[in-house]
């Protein structure tokens, strides 16, 4: 079997009526009946060698849930999440074909839905991005993922260099300049398919009280505000953020926060060694590169500190500063702080005390900040955790939906009862046995809302300095 | 680098219908041959691993070692006939090579080949028009009534910046793999001339957060 997009058709005097069937909604390459009416349209014994391999490929690819591929708009395969893009290069031959098409009658493709299959589109000239998810996730949440995956290759190469290298070469092989990037890659669609970060477009605080996270900023401000050109200063453990600071007037959007978390807790080699390396920050400015000083505090402190500034002559000063950061941090017991703070993590949410309470998300607006307390019973398996993570996700797309101000969701699903309580600051999530009553769940709201007006000043970071 | 991926080329045929695009591709890709004739329709894609052992390959700064250089050849074969072509603009873009097929019992299909050349350098514009590696083959020789000689062939090539040319037979298998290793070697000759992009672009200009994405409180700011 060929690989096609149209069909092979006998080519008779008598088979001028035969209709070409050009619907792209026929044209699903993962529709198993569409494959199959092409095979049976091969009688010749043509090109059938390949098609066997193709066939292989093809059940191979059907195995996974979650597709992504990256191709440059001259069909020249860039990234694929899984298998290998060479033996793939007619797919992506197809992918452009069917943007190619669309694009002529002055229209865009978008997505294309076969049963459960959904194929999502992102044209972001000179690349496209499609995504192929066989587990009906919906349109934008698919879409958002395959933004993650451009900003990453923009984060590595900036958008004027990617521009500029398309403009002198559209066939240009851009695996050329990724190499190490995959890797980055594969990590971040795993994150962006786990994290409530990445749903609830918010980064998570390591909790400690809020005098200790003060001591901490304070002690990075004074260092960071002497030096020129210096625009963040971010310390991280893990996945949580400890503190930020920044330049007056400037700000760090979350899915750029992410891109740093992405790239820190993807590279060992940071734990080793100060780092010291270009990262273009796509929402902040796609155009150019920060320089990115990365290092560990401490053999014994094991949070990141990242300084970000425009100045590429600047790695000297960082490292002195961090050097006397590690340094005053050592004195004043932030590190210790830091550490006690490490080990406390993850706060249950069995601290809250709510009766039939299983799981919660919740979202601080005003500071895109959120809590996700750990898995507990019966939540024991990865495929439970992300059975919930998908009826969050479906929550929180309804609530976000654009246009529509939906503020209480109640769902009594077989398994468990959930309740979405959306007000001006907060987005909350909540997960309860089942068969909890619609005023027991919101008697845990009000419950909930009072605990955390205790606890939100250890979980979430409010103050975020100037200099 | 160690871990540099193999060279992918996107290799386009055009031509009039039935002169033999699909079953070149397919002589060369699955070495089979048919008489009976299916219209391509939209477009047919098949690739091929290559072995190009060649001096433009190995004196590129950013290629391994001189030797064999093993590499895939992404074969897109487009329909002749009028009412199958249809695949728009970006179908043709970033293409490393062009082969342009006519068949030699076929004075029509020859005179074609301007216009094919024409159509695929407006559809692809590329970069450098007069250096686009194009190949031409000249398919059918096995048949008897031959009607455009090689001599009217060759020199419509040479007229063109001297295209390489080659006459094939798909059917007998003639000159098939040496015009393919051409395509192959020329394509990649156009793939591999780069300069190289590590010049890093402008530092950023800090503008006192007058544009939106890094002004603080705009949506999802972390502050
Ligand atoms: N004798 C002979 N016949 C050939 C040769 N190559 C192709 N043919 C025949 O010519 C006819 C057309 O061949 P195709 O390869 O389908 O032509 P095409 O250029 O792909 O045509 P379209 O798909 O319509 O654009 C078929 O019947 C082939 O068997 C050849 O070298 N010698
Ligand atoms: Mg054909």
């Amino acid at each position: 079997m060929v690989n096609k997009i149209g069909y092979d058709m006998e080519e008779t005097q008598e088979t001028d009526t035969t209709t070409l069937i050009s619907d792209i909604n026929d044209i699903a390459i993962q529709d198993p009946v569409v494959s199959k009416s092409v095979t049976e349209n091969e009688p010749v014994p043509s090109s059938s060698e390949q098609g066997s391999s193709y066939e292989i490929l093809f059940d191979q690819l059907k195995e996974k849930n979650k597709h992504i591929f990256v191709l440059s708009t001259a069909g020249k395969p860039i990234y694929t999440r899984f298998g290998n893009e060479n033996q793939m290069a007619s797919l992506f031959g197809l992918m452009i074909a069917l943007v190619s098409v669309t694009q002529d009658s002055n229209d865009t493709l978008q997505s294309i839905c076969c049963g459960q299959t959904r194929i999502v589109f992102l044209n972001k000239d000179p690349l496209i991005l499609v995504g192929v998810s066989q587990s009906s996730e919906p349109y934008d949440q698919i879409k958002k993922q395959l933004t993650y995956v451009y900003n990453n290759i923009i984060s590595t190469l900036t958008l004027t260099q990617l521009k500029k290298i398309f403009h002198n070469r559209t066939n240009f092989d851009l695996r050329r300049l990724m190499s190490g990037s995959e890797r980055l890659i594969d990590k971040l669609i795993t994150f962006t398919e786990n994290d409530p970060g990445f749903l609830l477009d918010s980064i998570s605080c390591l909790q400690m009280p809020s005098s200790s996270r003060d001591k901490i900023t304070q002690t990075i401000l004074t260092q960071c505000s002497k030096i020129k050109n210096l625009v963040f200063g971010l310390l991280i453990a893990q996945k949580h953020v400890i503190s930020i600071v920044r330049m007056k007037k400037y700000s760090l959007h979350v899915s750029d926060i992410h891109l740093i978390l992405n790239l820190i807790n993807s590279t060992e080699s940071f734990k080793t060694a100060e780092s010291w390396t270009p990262i273009c920050l796509p929402t902040f400015d796609s155009s150019g590169y920060m320089h990115a000083h990365i290092s560990y505090l401490a053999e014994d402190c094991q949070a990141c500190l990242v300084l970000l500034t425009i100045d590429h002559n600047l790695f000297f000063t960082l490292s002195d500063a961090k050097r006397k950061i590690t340094e005053k941090m050592r004195c004043n017991d932030c590190l210790h702080a830091i550490n006690e703070a490490i080990i406390r993590q993850p706060i249950s949410l069995a601290r809250a005390n709510i009766t039939g309470l299983r799981h919660l998300l919740y979202k601080n607006k005003n500071r895109s900040q959120h809590w996700c307390p750990p898995f507990t019973s019966p939540y024991n398996t990865d495929e439970l955790q992300q059975n919930l993570m998908s009826v969050y996700c479906s929550l929180i797309s309804q609530i976000n939906f654009p246009g529509r101000t939906l503020k209480v969701i109640f769902q009594q699903l077989t398994a468990e009862t959930m309740l979405a309580w959306a007000t001006e600051d907060v987005e909350l999530y909540m997960t309860f046995e089942p068969l909890v009553s619609k005023e027991c769940a919101t008697n845990a709201v009000t419950k909930l809302t009072q605990w955390m007006k205790k606890e939100e000043d250890s979980l979430f970071i409010f103050n975020i300095p100037m200099f | 680098m160690a871990t540099r991926k193999k060279v992918l080329l996107k290799v386009i045929i055009l031509g009039d219908s039935s002169v033999g695009k699909t079953s070149l591709m397919n002589q060369y890709v699955n070495k089979k041959f048919t008489n009976q004739y299916k219209a391509t329709i939209g477009a047919d894609f098949l690739t091929k691993e290559v072995m190009v052992d060649d001096r433009i390959v190995t004196m590129q700064v950013s290629k391994p070692a001189p030797g064999p250089n093993p590499l895939c050849a992404s074969i897109w074969d487009t329909a002749g006939q009028e009412r199958f072509q249809s695949l728009g603009v970006a179908f043709y873009r970033g293409a490393d090579c062009c082969v342009l097929v006519f068949d030699v019992t076929s004075p029509g299909s020859f005179k074609s080949l301007d216009g094919w050349r024409d159509e695929f350098l407006i559809q692809a514009s590329p970069s450098d028009p007069d250096h686009f590696p194009f190949v031409v083959l000249g398919n059918k020789v096995d048949l008897d009534n031959r009607a455009v000689s090689t001599k009217r062939a060759q020199q419509w090539c040479q007229s063109k910046n001297g295209l390489p040319y080659f006459e094939t037979s798909a059917k007998e298998a003639v000159n098939v793999e040496q015009a393919f290793k051409t395509i192959a070697r020329n394509a990649l000759a156009q793939e591999s001339d780069v300069e190289l992009y590590n010049e890093f672009p402008d530092q950023i200009k800090l503008d006192g957060g007058s544009s939106d994405n890094r002004s603080s409180g705009g949506d999802n700011c972390a502050c």
